[in-house]
């Protein structure tokens, strides 16, 4: 199992375009616009650290789902059932890719929360930027198992552009990208009950120094439950095919 | 126990309304190398699936040196070349060959895979920059890496140039002469004649025809000197056959 996580985290690292939407795009988009709104407060937090976390945010979905839909190249290749006449047993291989997928949050809220350090002179205390590091990784568990969803699911045809409108609706609306206090009311409702707002609340909450809100945790875990319902069903009828 | 590194006994497949395989039995020596051979839309991939377990059979068993496909594979035993499965994009033949390497208790050296797969001077090289003969190649190499007591190639050597079937061929038989048995599908006859110790000739899911290239020319009713493209004509399309008699 270690053998094929070092395989996959290889092939991670030289794929460009992960590097350019989970780590360049979050950091020129912060530094082009985080000066915008630069006096309000936003989400509990000054503006640059509210926008900071959002976009760390941004880019960590963006990665994990792009990992996890490459699940139907691989699956339309060939590649998954090569692996199956391997001793590596299939449950292992549906786990190294959640765990790599999620593992891509990480660059992301280092880069951002680098830039935000450097342009806004955001400071945290140390404790806070760990706690704030882990709960972006942590919470991209529901992403994982959508991206797994869309990659055993789906043909790679349909895997990208569901992938990417799913990727896009998620981010704006949850107001990852533009912040949620800047909604119209209805929309504002909208976003509290996305999983990508509640992702990145759990690092504006950890920012101010407050635990993680139960109610935000609730929608978490409903659509991780969900996810992972859909990921399960896509997972069995790719391996029941053929 | 016994002698059989694989056993199929009335094995059925369907898609459909289509009988991919039908009824069929087959059996495969320790130690031999075996052809398998038949018309596109034979059931030579379908049977070849059910082989690895990736596919169950509606009817009938397959087992692998007694056990069950699944057992066999998850104890390395079992090393398969499918029709494509290397198209990993960010990985290098290198990555490809240390994953399979580490996943297999007893592999072989990585310059002794690289040799047997004619893959020595690109082996830096990325999966998705491969040519289709190299791709296959990579293949092999990831089919070989573990030593496997089983190999089964489902068309191995389909995109490889002249020189490299031969070192491919080579490869197969040398390690066949260490005690490996060998299961593949091919259309190229010649081939199956001339590198397998017997031929199993599928059409529309059945075994037609098997045994040794000279069995299988008598069976069809053609002379010995002459290419097996005959018998294999006359055994998998009757109305070739009655044609050919006059």
């Amino acid at each position: 199992m270690r053998a094929y996580l070092r395989f996959e985290l290889r092939r991670l690292v030289r794929d460009p375009r992960l590097m350019f939407f989970s780590i360049i795009g979050p950091v020129a988009t912060y530094l082009v616009f985080s000066s915008w709104s630069a006096g309000d407060r936003l989400e509990g937090v000054d503006a640059p650290v509210a926008i900071m976390i959002g976009l760390a945010g941004y880019g960590a979905v963006a990665g994990v789902l792009m990992v996890g839909s490459a699940v139907s190249q691989e699956r339309a290749a060939g590649w998954l059932h090569q692996l199956r006449v391997t001793p590596l047993p299939p449950g292992r291989v549906v786990a190294v890719k959640a765990l790599v997928g999620s593992l891509t949050a990480i660059p992301p809220v280092i880069a951002v929360g680098a830039a935000a350090a450097i342009q806004h002179h955001v400071e945290l205390p140390a404790g806070r930027w760990v706690a704030l590091l882990l709960l972006m990784w942590a919470g991209t568990v529901p992403f994982a198992l959508l991206g797994l969803a869309i990659g055993y699911g789906l043909a790679p045809q349909v895997a990208v552009p569901v992938n990417f409108l799913a990727f896009l609706a998620l981010s704006v609306l949850g107001g990852l990208l533009a912040p949620a206090g800047y909604f119209p009311r209805g929309l504002q409702s909208l976003a509290h009950a996305l999983p990508t707002y509640r992702y990145a609340e759990l690092g504006w909450r950890t920012a101010a120094g407050h635990p993680p809100t139960v109610s935000g945790l609730a929608v978490l875990v409903a659509w991780t439950a969900g996810f992972a319902l859909v990921a399960a069903w896509a997972y069995r009828r790719s391996t029941a095919r053929r | 126990m016994d002698d059989l590194a694989i056993r199929l006994t009335g094995v059925g497949r369907r898609y459909g309304s289509l009988r991919a395989v039908d009824d069929l039995d087959l059996t495969v020596e320790r130690g031999s190398v075996v052809a398998l051979v038949g018309p596109n839309g034979a059931g030579k991939t379908t049977a070849i699936s059910m082989m690895l377990g990736l596919a169950p059979p509606d009817t009938g068993t397959v087992t692998l040196f007694g056990g069950a496909p699944a057992e066999a594979v998850r104890a390395g035993r079992i090393g398969a070349m499918l029709q494509d499965g290397a198209f990993v994009p960010g990985a290098t033949v290198r990555d490809m060959i240390e994953l399979a390497r580490a996943l297999y208790p007893h592999p072989l050296r990585i310059d002794r895979i690289l040799a047997l797969a004619g893959l020595t001077g690109i082996a830096g090289r990325r999966l998705d920059r491969l040519s289709g003969g190299e791709a296959q190649r990579a293949r092999f190499a990831f089919a070989v890496a573990g030593d496997p007591e089983l190999l089964v190639l489902d068309e191995p050597a389909a995109a490889m140039d002249i020189a490299a079937r031969r070192a491919f061929w080579t490869a197969i038989r040398s390690s066949a002469a260490d005690g490996r048995t060998v299961l593949f599908s091919t259309h190229q006859l010649h081939e199956a004649d001339e590198y397998a110790d017997r031929i199993v000739v599928l059409a529309a899911g059945r075994v037609v025809a098997e045994g040794t290239p000279a069995q299988i020319r008598a069976s069809a009713g053609v002379r010995d000197g002459e290419s097996l493209d005959r018998a294999f004509l006359a055994l998998t399309d009757l109305s070739v056959a009655t044609e050919t008699e006059h």
